[in-house]
């Protein structure tokens, strides 16, 4: 007995040595931004999170939660608290509140930049945890390790990635760890703890309608292969009822789930299970003939009343249609045409075959071999990762940024193909007669590791043990353990390649490497935000394509019309609108609006892509489809159908003030001698627009590189006086000369009286 | 913001209520062939001072500061100013606030008419007159160039040239205006009859004159944007001592009238050119919850707000309150949301109380009064509407109250089942027994 207690000792503490390990790298390798930057929130969104936790630090979580921001959406202003999943908020909140509790003097800020590290060690926890309920506690910590280092999540949660996904995987794989732990107990406890576990996820991200999907799935598809039981019973009501009520405490969330159609599924498997068990209490007590007909007849009604229900109260609005966002996860062309502000957005592209390799690696093949070994060795909680499996490659071919929702799925998948692998070619290492099986499902706590897999050695099924050990020599399995070692190996450093050199990158400040390996940074986005912040009225509004939104709010602290929330279509499309018309019509837009500064991003001079002209056709497309009248996709392509800035550009493009902002005063520039003025980098032409001025802005600001231009929007009483311009005067007058000159200052007068000597003074008649 | 910028203009227009006024002058001649007019702008306390207008030493500023508040060019043959005015110096005075009147002839040269393109007219070419036909001055010297105009073509704004009944008929001679007809912030002051038309006398006529009928402008106004003021009368003979005083009969066959009523009219459009009459100003802006006296931080929606404006006149130098019964208000969201009259509480403030729409963001209230002759009476008020906090909504709401009861019926009745589940322990036995 002490003998075994050591070796459950020791494989605990290579368990605990194994996560540390793991959560440390994952740390660590997350923190390449900081340390070549500096501690800074990057990207978009993290802006506003970021602000949104300094209000709520500052002012207090009912404050937060009531905060209606006026400075936001101007002049709708935006209900924060109702707006947003707060989980993320409030856990950096509390990580704060703790910490000063305990004197220990943090800024939010960097609690805010390294929330997302520190959690990935808690999901690779977790993804461990999940991993060992589904196989082995090997094929855990393969997971654990994967998770930490795997790129498809480190893009989202390095350091400064302050976002909804860092908390959200960790949220989503706790929760499924729970949940396969409470179908494995059919204990209410383990289901509660699902709940909970739900109901900090749905407070964290909105992919919590993946979980809310997947487990009615599972259960749904564990009914149709005949695997019903209390167990599952138990746990799924459980899990249900408290996780409704939880998820409806959240303000943003609030009704949706009884009321819209993506909920729908968990509430009809609720029902298809009651009836299931219904059924299975009547089939204990009535006879065989009875239960049958009884069965055909009840289960024909009941579907016929859910399904009926379902379109009923859809028809009557009582549940709302399917949203935007979810028709383009099954038509992947539908947002392009309906809904362009989804299909704006680069991370809803479908995702190509190359990231799936950049984002998983290795993975990516060793996967489908877990998976298979799943299918093979079927249980009920391998049915679990199977779906999820399965629902997870098909939403990440759909979506680039659904990517993060396989990369999980895909470690553990990994981790138990390798570990199966392992433990093949590691057995013949051990006491030749070792033969523990492990393919077995639950009790299983062999695995790959030598030192720890005789823990729970209980000889067992000597079937199995045959037909191994034959067949596979000695070399043989030294090649492939080598083999696969290589492999980890560069998936290591593949990983930490990809990190360093894609995921790493705060985007707010940009560096660039001269010819000989120097670097430069490239300020140019705070630079122009401090400008605006200093230079400003505190309430000046300023206009902007939403994507700069949030870096506006946060950085420049000025009110903006439309940010990275994009919750009002028809407000975007006003400032699309505005910025693809021509300078007067954009002017009326603007007063209406009261903008009293314009900033575009301007790539030309330092060749930067994601600038506003490459993004313009989405402005025009999104102002088409609330203004089809004004705008029309059509007028800014030329007539073969490109999309240029040269001068055969079409003239609408070359007039709009999307064009002019940008490219105002570019034509005086030369960049280099090789090329002529105004010859922009980006899109390598000249521009077809070069002299021309602005009437109703005047520029504010430009900054170093050009990549941010400023334009202030002249106020009404400055276009003081209704002048006649020459050309449409009626009356022509002459081109005039001064005789002036610096020395004789005298004017002249057409009937000057003449002073003649010797006679009186007299002054010529009219 | 608007509001301060306005005040401040305001507070500076008192400054100089009675400023200093540069008069630029063909030739001394004119200084007393137009002696009644100069006198009668001295005695209304203004401070001459009189130039020739191709004087090499003319400045209008001095280290940017201006000298004078009002510029006088009765210099209808000016060619090029002396000194460093030009025409681009004078626009920017505009510009900048000041205020111009200015009186051309037939000979007005390019550089007055550029003046004039610059603010939105245009003065007919040089040679031409308004000749009518019909309504010539006895005293008329056979060309029917000098012509009379009823005071009825003068514009319908008694705050710029005063009661138009009261007024005889006016002597005019000089050259026709053209008014841009799609420029909102141009007033005719004088237009001529239907009759008239603007063309060199002398010559026969081949084309089209530039000005026919009413729409032959004789005197224009415009106030710019910022309030300046500008007047352009293509007649430098309607403000002369002997317009002033001779009598006018229309034909040889029309009433006399002893003295024609330039002399009140110009007065008139003197005291406006140079801000005397029509000049508002806002007071102050006051809005708060009904009940309360501070304004909140924000309005939260279905508030009542009460919203008070004051409103001050400049009369003979002193701001005074501020009398009518047309100042709207505008609740605006991009649109108007409400849009109510203001009612006077006492005289010079006005007041509107109203209740919030249900709908939150950050409004204006905004108080736009525009009218002919008065300066433009423009208030902006940034207030922000925000929504029910979570502590506002209704606790318990009677729809409900079927679901509370079925709530707590069950919660009830769980505590009496665990109760019967617990301690009820016997009767399995006993039923077994039976069975």
């Amino acid at each position: 007995m002490l003998k075994i207690n050591s070796k459950t000792g020791l494989s605990s503490l290579i368990i605990f040595t194994v996560l540390l390990l793991a959560w440390v790298a994952g740390f660590s390798s997350r923190l390449f931004a900081v340390i070549r930057f500096e501690s800074i929130i990057h990207e978009f969104d993290p802006w506003f999170n970021y602000r949104a936790t300094a209000y709520m630090v500052e002012n207090g979580f009912y404050k937060f939660l009531n905060w209606f921001d006026e400075r936001a959406w101007y002049p709708l202003g935006r209900i924060v608290g109702g707006t947003v999943y707060p989980g993320l908020m409030i856990t950096s909140g509390s990580i704060h509140y703790i910490l000063h509790l305990l004197n220990i003097d943090v800024h939010i800020r960097d609690i805010c930049v390294f929330l997302a590290p520190i959690f990935s060690g808690l999901t690779a926890i977790s993804t461990y945890l999940l991993t060992k309920e589904l196989w082995s506690a090997g094929a855990g910590l393969f997971a654990a390790c994967f998770i930490a280092i795997v790129p498809g999540y480190i893009s989202r949660s390095v350091a400064g990635s302050y976002d909804n996904e860092g908390i959200a995987i960790f949220a989503l794989q706790f929760t499924y760890y729970l949940w396969v732990k409470s179908v494995k107990t059919g204990s209410i406890f383990w289901s509660c703890m699902t709940a909970l576990s739900y109901f900090y996820m749905v407070s964290a991200w909105g992919g919590y309608v993946f979980i809310i999907n997947l487990i009615p799935l599972h259960v749904f598809v564990l009914l149709l292969m005949g695997r019903y039981s209390n167990r599952l019973f138990t746990s799924y009501t459980t899990f249900y009822i408290l996780g409704l009520l939880f998820s409806m405490q959240i303000p943003f969330v609030g009704f949706q789930p009884i009321r819209t159609s993506e909920h729908m599924a968990a509430s009809g498997v609720f029902a298809l299970i009651i009836a299931v068990a219904i059924l299975k209490y009547f089939q204990s007590v009535l006879s065989k003939a009875e239960f049958k007909s009884l069965f055909v007849v009840g289960a024909s009604v009941s579907a016929a009343v859910v399904f009926l229900a379902v379109v009923v109260l859809t028809y009557a609005g009582y549940i709302a249609p399917w949203s935007g966002r979810f028709y383009s996860l099954w038509d992947t062309g539908y947002a392009k045409i309906h809904i362009p502000i989804i299909a704006s957005v680069s991370e809803h592209q479908p995702t190509t075959w190359f990231s799936f390799f950049f984002d998983l690696h290795v993975l990516i093949t060793t996967f489908p071999a877990g998976l298979w070994y799943c299918i093979k060795n079927i249980n009920d909680e391998r049915v679990f990762v199977v779906l999820y499996a399965l629902s997870a490659v098909y939403f990440a071919g759909v979506m680039v940024r659904l990517m993060l929702t396989l990369t999980p799925v895909v470690c553990m998948l990994s981790g138990i193909a390798f570990s199966v692998l392992l433990d093949l070619f590691l057995r013949e290492e051990d006491t030749p007669r070792s033969s523990e099986s492990d393919g077995d499902d639950e009790q299983t706590v062999s695995s790959n590791r030598r030192l720890y897999d005789k823990a729970g050695r209980v000889p067992k099924m000597k079937h199995e043990q045959v037909k191994e050990s034959d067949g596979i020599g000695a070399n043989l399995r030294s090649i492939i353990i080598v083999v696969m070692l290589l492999l980890l190996m560069l998936f290591a450093v593949h990983c930490t390649w990809v990190t360093s050199n894609a995921y790493s990158s705060p985007s707010i400040v940009l560096a660039s490497y001269g010819n000989d390996g120097s670097r430069q940074i490239l300020d140019d986005f705070r630079e122009a935000y401090y400008w605006l912040s200093q230079n400003t009225a505190d309430d000046a509004r300023v206009m902007s394509w939403w994507d700069y939104g949030y870096q506006i709010a946060g950085m420049a602290n000025r009110t903006t019309l439309v940010d990275n929330n994009t919750w009002n279509n028809s407000h975007i499309a006003l400032v699309g609108k505005a910025m693809s018309s021509n300078e007067s019509a954009a002017y009326e837009i603007m007063t209406s609006l009261g903008v009293d500064y314009v900033l575009v991003i301007f790539g030309g001079v330092i060749g930067y892509s994601g600038d506003d002209i490459n993004k313009f056709l989405w402005m025009v497309r999104i102002a088409e489809g609330e203004h089809p009248k004004d705008i029309r996709e059509g007028d800014y392509f030329t007539e073969h159908g490109e999309f240029r800035v040269d001068a055969e550009g079409s003239p609408t493009l070359l007039n709009c003030l999307m064009y002019k902002l940008s490219y105002y005063r570019f034509g005086e520039v030369r960049l280099d001698y090789r090329n002529p003025g105004g010859f922009d980098r980006t899109r390598n032409a000249v521009i077809g627009n070069k002299d021309f001025t602005l009437t109703y802005l005047e520029e504010a600001y430009t900054t170093e590189h050009w990549l941010v231009r400023i334009y202030r929007v002249k106020k009404p009483h400055e276009f003081n006086r209704p002048r006649i311009p020459f050309s449409n005067r009626i009356v022509k007058t002459q081109s005039f000369i001064s005789k002036k000159n610096s020395k004789r200052r005298k004017g002249t007068l057409k009937n000057k009286p003449v002073v003649m000597k010797g006679k009186k003074l007299a002054t010529k008649q009219l | 913001m608007n509001f301060i910028i306005y005040l401040i203009f305001s507070i500076l227009s008192v400054v100089n209520a009675s400023g200093n006024t540069l008069v630029l002058l063909d030739n001394q001649v004119i200084r007393e062939t137009h002696s009644i007019f100069f006198k009668l702008l001295q005695d209304a306390g203004y401070q001459l001072t009189f130039k020739i207008a191709d004087d090499s030493t003319l400045h209008l500023s001095k280290y940017g500061e201006y000298l004078y508040d009002n510029l006088i060019i009765f210099a209808p043959s000016v060619e090029e100013f002396g000194g460093s005015l030009n025409v681009d110096a004078i626009t920017q005075f505009i510009d900048e606030g000041g205020n111009v009147f200015v009186a051309g002839s037939s000979a007005t040269g390019d550089i007055l008419r550029e003046l004039a393109s610059e603010c939105g007219f245009e003065v007919d070419e040089e040679g031409a007159f308004v000749i009518d036909h019909l309504n010539y001055d006895v005293s008329d010297n056979g060309q029917h160039t000098k012509i009379v105009v009823p005071s009825e073509f003068l514009i319908d704004a008694p705050i710029i040239v005063g009661e138009r009944k009261a007024i005889a008929p006016l002597l005019y001679r000089g050259t026709g205006i053209l008014a841009d007809p799609e420029n909102p912030l141009v007033l005719p002051i004088l237009t001529a009859d239907s009759t008239a038309y603007s063309y060199i006398p002398e010559q026969q006529i081949k084309e089209y004159p530039h000005a026919v009928g009413k729409n032959t402008v004789l005197i224009a106004g415009l106030q710019a944007r910022n309030n300046a003021r500008i007047v352009f009368s293509g007649s430098l003979d309607f403000f002369s001592d002997d317009y002033f005083t001779s009598s006018v009969q229309k034909g040889e066959q029309g009433d006399k009238v002893p003295v024609s009523g330039n002399q009140k009219v110009a007065l008139s459009i003197a005291d406006w050119v140079f801000k005397q009459r029509g000049q508002l100003r806002v007071r102050s802006v006051k809005h708060h919850k009904q009940g309360e006296k501070v304004p909140p931080q924000a309005y939260t929606i279905m508030d009542q707000i009460v919203y008070s404006i004051e409103v001050d006149i400049l009369e003979s130098g002193e701001w005074k309150p501020f009398n009518t019964n047309d100042i709207q208000l505008e609740f605006v969201r991009i649109d108007p949301f409400i849009r109510t009259t203001l009612t006077r509480k006492v005289p010079g403030k006005y007041e509107a109380i109203f209740k919030i729409p249900d709908v939150y963001g950050v409004y204006q209230l905004n108080v736009d009064y525009d009218r002919v002759g008065y300066t433009r009476l423009y208030s902006s008020t940034q207030v922000s509407v925000r929504p029910l906090q979570h502590t506002q909504y209704e606790r318990f709401i009677p729809s409900a109250y079927p679901y509370y009861i079925s709530a707590f019926s069950m919660m009830f009745g769980v505590f009496l089942f665990s109760f019967v589940f617990l301690h009820y322990k016997d009767e399995p036995t006993t039923k077994t027994k039976g069975d």
